[in-house]
């Protein structure tokens, strides 16, 4: 009874590890094509002198863009919010002495 | 009496025909096998008088609205470019293993081979009933379930320009809105 037991597991192992290895190793020739991550408008590429203003498909890549360039400005704007600096640690830069500055400044360009 | 039994006795071969064709397994279904010429054209001729009996009374917006590319573009890239693929694409898994082959819409319609696809606002009633109720057996999804008119006759319309749309043109159209934190929306 035992054995038999070990038997049919021992063969269902032989049929199923096979299997689940070539299953996971497969793969699609190409997984950048079943890759779906959003991208950018990829503006730069824009030929403005090649663009009819009055048809909607430039229009509509005019809008594009200038939405990203709004929301692209927005956001280094709130990275620079002054208001959120911490000005009691910026004060102590000044201990810093002229050589150490100059360090730090060269280290951070 | 006798032609009554002669016509419950053709009746009686024909769904035992049937029954045969349909247990026996001898029709092949395999993707990868195509329709004789004479099933492709039946089907084919059924489907397209279908759709154009079904899609005559709709009635098309103005599609001229930038917005409209710009949404109908983001949609397309998700939820049809795998299938109908993006310009200068030329197949992809789904194009080349699906049958019936899907269109490849980066074509003008014009140039296709085969059935009329008539003017403009033909091929749109015809696009917008589509991609709204989709196709049996076809791999071709009814969108119109989970997506509601706006959003189809917004495909329509980037549908209408994407032939001529070069590879650039295509990214900026179809990337996500940068307001729009819907990754993977569908």
């Amino acid at each position: 009874m035992k054995t038999n037991l070990i038997n049919t597991i021992s063969k269902i192992a032989l049929v199923l590890i096979p299997t689940l290895t070539l299953s996971m190793t497969a793969s699609a020739h190409d997984p950048k094509l079943h890759a779906k991550k959003p991208e950018k408008a990829d503006c730069s590429k824009m030929d403005h002198s090649k663009m009819d203003m009055k048809d909607p498909v430039a229009m509509a890549m005019m809008k594009k863009c200038m939405k990203q360039a709004e929301v692209s400005s927005d956001k280094i704007d709130g990275k620079m919010d002054h208001s959120k600096m911490d000005h009691s640690k910026m004060m102590d830069h000044n201990k810093i002495d002229d050589k150490d500055m100059k360090k730090e400044e060269h280290n951070n360009h | 009496m006798k032609i009554l039994k002669f016509i419950l006795l053709l009746v009686a071969l024909g769904l035992a025909a049937v029954a045969t064709v349909i247990y026996s397994g001898i029709v092949n279904v395999a993707a990868d096998e195509p329709h004789s010429d004479l099933v492709y054209w039946l089907l084919e001729e059924t489907r397209e008088t279908s759709i154009k009996k079904a899609a005559e009374d709709i009635k098309v917006p103005d599609l001229a609205d930038p917005e409209l590319l710009l949404s109908g573009g983001v949609d397309y890239n998700f939820m049809c470019a795998s299938c109908h693929l993006k310009p200068g694409q030329k197949e992809s898994d789904m194009s080349v293993g699906l049958y019936p082959a899907p269109p490849n819409l980066t074509i003008a319609s014009d140039s296709h081979e085969g059935h009329e696809h008539g003017d403009d606002a033909q091929r749109a009633r015809k696009n917008f009933w589509v991609i709204k109720h989709g196709i049996k057996a076809s791999g071709m999804p009814a969108w119109g379930k989970t997506h509601d008119d706006k959003r189809i006759w917004a495909m329509v319309a980037f549908l209408q320009r994407l032939p001529e749309l070069t590879a650039e043109q295509y990214q900026i159209l179809t990337a996500l809105d940068p307001n729009d934190n819907q990754e993977m929306a569908h």
